[in-house]
Order: C-alpha cells, then structure tokens, then sequence
C-alpha cells in the first residue's frame, strides 16, 4: 500500500461545505430558472396558469430534495461527529 | 466468518485497487466509439443538420429514438431499486447499486440527444431564458432534472458508508473519499438519519419516475398527429421504459459478473427473479401494444390507418415485426422456464429487450412523420453514418462512464451484504411470523 501524507481535517471539513455549497446551487438554480420562467410568463402576460401550475408541484419537490440533503449533512458529518466525540 | 467476510469483501474493493489489462482494452475500444461519435458531431456542428436523413417532413430519427430509448433506460436504476428497497426485498442487495448508477449515468446521455439534435445548439441558452411551460417539452425538462437530482441524491446517499470503507481500507484518493465520507463511523446516530434519508428518497423516487416517463410520452401525445394522439401513451411509455430497465441491468449485471467474478454475489437466483419480472413486464408490454394499435384500428380514422398499415406491411414492416419478435416472442421462449441455464437464457432474452425496445421507439417517432397529417409530401427516412455515429458514441459514452465508475467506488454496496449478513435472516423470520396467523411453534 503506497504511503499517502494525512489529510487535514479542516481541508476535508471545508472541501465539504462546498460539496454541499454546490448540491444547493444545483438544486437552488433549477427553483430559480422555475421562477424565472413564471416571471417572464408574467411580465409577458402569456398563460401564467402553466407556469405556476407546474412549479406549485416542481419547486415543493426540490425543496424537499435540499432539506433531505441538507438533514444528511447536519445528522452524519455535523451532529453525527459531536455525539461521537 | 469475520475473515471469509474480509475475503469476500476484498473481491468488491479489488477493481478499484488493481487494473487488469482487460479494463484498458475495454476503455480503448469505447475510445474508438466515442472518437466516431465525436467526428460526426463535430461534421454535423460545422455543415448542419443536412449532413443526417433529418429531411422535410421527417424531423425527428435517431436521436429522438435515442432519448427516449434512454431515458426508459434509466428507469431501470432508481425506480427498481426504490421498489425494491420499500417491499424489503432482501435479494436487492447486490443488486442495487449497479441499478442506481445505470440511472445516473444513462440520464445524461439521453438528455444529451436533445442537444445533438439541434441544428442551432448555440441557441439552446434561449429555451432556458425563454422557455415557456405550456411547452411539453419543457416538461420534460423539469421532470428530468428532477429525476436527475433525485437519482444523484439516491444514488449517493447509499453510497457513504461504503466510502467510508474506501477511506480507511484504501491507501489512496484519502482526500476525496474523506471529503465524500461526510465524518462517516457508522454510528447509531448516524446509521438512524442515513436510513430516514434514504426511505424519504425512496418513496419520493417512484412518482418521480412514473411522471418522467409519462411526461416524456406527452411530446408526443399532445399533438393531434395519427398514432401519437393517444391516451394510454403515459402508461405505455412507462411499461416500455421499466421493461428496458430491467434487460438493460441484467445485461450490465451479466457483464461486471464476469469481467470482476462477482458469481459469489450475483447468483442464478437473481436472474430467476429478474428474468420472472421481465416476463411479466413483457406480458404488459404485448397487453398495452395489442391495447394501442386494436384502439386505433377499430377508429379506422384515414391518417391513423396509414401509418397504421405502414407499420404492418408497409415500409416500416421489418422494424414493426423484428420488434414484436425481440419484445414478445424472444422473451416468452427464454423465460417461461428458468429452471436450467438461467443465466444464458435470461441473457438472450434481455438482449433481444434491449433491442426490440429501441425498434419500439423507432417504430413510435419515425412512421408519423413519414405521413404527416396535414397535406405536407410524404417522406422516407434514412439515418447517414453521422446518426449511427452519434448513436454509437453515446453507447459508448454510457460504458465508460459506468466502468471508470466502477474504478473509484465498489459496484456491489458493501455494508448492505454486511447488513443483510448480519440482520435480515433474524428480520425476515420475525416478519414471516408476523404474518402468520396465530401462534407460531418455536422449532425445538
């Protein structure tokens, strides 16, 4: 087995919160173009009905999506790691 | 049995640590499909659309077949897996992974079609900025990036406590397995959130998948062109799409069974109950085929019965029968006894699924823009090298995606066999007795 220096702690810990900065971004940009698509609808008066009908089913989903994401992050490398210690 | 554990364990983690010649010689011929892949694009980007059989009226041929062949490819992972995972299914276990990853990787290229399809990709940041959702098509959209997020998290989440493993067993890529570790200990804490996480996933999965295929089926659906114009197309396009997943896994299973020797894990016994599935999913793809094409003959509507008799003895009446043969008749033959040569049989089987399906979908995009409803002239397609091309290298591009996946993370979920090993026998017997009645005798 090759001999690999130790990894620091707070470069994982870091490396983590932007794993998770970006599961967010990935998720947050999908609601934002949603809404900017009611928003044009809107401000082009064309069939709003459409747009917000979909994103009342759409955006709850990913929603959902960003807390189950979050919920893993604070349970396993945040609150998981203190009740170890 | 903590040492035959290890042993066997180390016939999962031994891919990712060592590299045999076999990987290169696979990863150098998916190269030589990809470079042919590359080339037509790169012809099709520089001379446009011309350079395909994509002609007037018929817009639509192999990368539209493509991405809905794909796309129903890809349910064969999360939706499958999912299903399984809520019934308890204790034989999922070796299974599941491979399944999850297939979704994963397949829903990239097939949303990928979409762009290889556009004469002008330079102005595909308009259908973001300009999108409008009365547009099928951007439902679609929005339903795989959901499924797509969806599979990802479902893909990952099962995920860490096998990293876990990489991380304190493997002597390298410490960093990156650290980083997607989480702190993973396997704590009860830890172990209880995983598991919420993973079911929440679970159920959420399955009417997001359900609505992908559906959603894909509307494009086509929600026009008024014969034979397209049909109510049970939602559920149809699922049926298709769950059947494909199921053969294009076997297959996937069949090929990393030899090529990693995973006969330890992957048994007959999971082929039996897969190619039984298969059987049944390919009764109710003939009951929705016999279903759709009866509806639309006993209309007898002109435009409808065109295509129709197209289909049926017309030019389109290879493609119609070769995927009757490889959908029905191939399957029936195979898997209605499994008692002997399971493998092989359901092999054939799923090869001649893949096949047919992909004939299916062919035989749903092109005929109805061969004879177009309104009073355009008819016309025949014929795909150039560039779409066998594109189609080649996005095949391509699907099996190397999934090997070098299979280089940096174990493609059998360690800590579910460990689990399964440790727990389900115990589990399984209580349930049974939960679900007899009365008092059940303790054996002596």
């Amino acid at each position: 087995m090759e001999y690999q220096a130790p990894v620091s702690d707070r470069l994982i810990r870091r490396l983590q919160w932007i794993w998770l900065g970006g599961a967010f971004l990935l998720v947050g940009g999908i609601i934002a173009w949603i809404v900017h698509l009611i928003v044009a609808s809107w401000r082009l008066d064309d069939v709003i009905q459409a747009s917000v009908g979909i994103s009342i089913v759409a955006i709850p989903i990913f929603l959902v999506f960003m807390g189950v994401i979050f919920y893993v992050f604070w349970g396993v490398a945040l609150h998981g790691r203190k009740r170890e210690d | 049995m903590a040492e035959i554990r290890d042993a066997h364990e180390d016939i999962l983690l031994a891919p990712i640590e060592y590299t045999g010649r076999g990987f290169y010689w696979a990863v150098a011929f998916l190269s030589v499909l990809i470079l042919w892949g590359a080339i037509a694009y790169a012809v099709q980007f520089t001379q446009g659309l011309g350079v395909t059989g994509l002609h007037q009226p018929v817009g639509w041929g192999f990368y539209v077949t493509n991405f809905v062949f794909f796309i129903g490819i890809s349910h064969a992972g999360t939706l499958i897996s999912a299903i399984l995972r809520l019934s308890k299914a204790e034989w999922r276990r070796p299974i599941t992974r491979m399944a999850e990853v297939i979704t994963c990787m397949v829903i990239f290229i097939g949303a990928g079609q979409i762009l290889v399809d556009l004469g002008r990709p330079d102005r595909m940041m308009n259908v973001l900025r300009h999108g409008r959702y009365q547009s099928p098509l951007l439902w679609d959209a929005t339903s795989i990036s959901a499924y797509l997020t969806a599979s990802l998290t479902y893909l990952y989440l099962p995920m860490i406590p096998d990293i876990a493993i990489l991380r304190d067993r493997l002597g390298k890529r410490k960093l990156l397995y650290s980083v997607l570790a989480l702190g993973w200990t396997g704590t009860e804490h830890q172990q209880k959130v995983l598991n919420r996480a993973i079911a929440i996933m679970a159920v959420l999965v399955i009417p997001i998948a359900v609505s992908v295929h559906s959603v894909v089926s509307f494009v086509f659906s929600m026009t008024l062109q014969p034979s397209w114009h049909s109510t049970i197309f939602g559920p149809y396009f699922v049926v298709g799409a769950i059947f494909s997943g199921i053969a294009g896994l076997i297959v996937t299973m069949i090929i990393f069974r030899k090529a990693y020797g995973l006969d330890y894990y992957l048994k007959p016994i999971h082929f039996r109950y897969l190619g039984q599935l298969l059987l049944i999913m390919a009764l109710l793809w003939f009951y929705f085929t016999f279903a759709e094409y009866l509806t639309g003959y006993y209309g007898a509507e002109p435009e409808e019965m065109k295509i129709f008799w197209a289909k049926f003895s017309g030019p389109f009446w290879p493609f119609f029968w070769a995927m009757v043969l490889c959908n029905f008749v191939v399957p029936l033959l195979c898997l209605a006894s499994l008692k002997q040569h399971t493998v092989g049989k359901v092999l054939i089987a799923s090869l001649s699924i893949i096949i047919g399906m992909w004939l299916e979908r062919f035989i749903i995009v092109v005929p109805t823009l061969s004879f177009p409803r309104l009073p355009f002239p008819e016309g025949v397609y014929a795909p150039t090298w560039v779409e066998w091309g594109e189609t080649a290298g996005s095949l391509g591009l699907f099996a190397l995606f999934y090997l070098l996946f299979t280089k940096f993370f174990p493609i059998i979920s360690i800590w579910e066999i460990r689990e399964g090993r440790e727990n389900s026998v115990r589990e399984v017997e209580e349930r049974i007795i939960s679900y007899l009645p009365g008092e059940v005798e303790e054996k002596p």
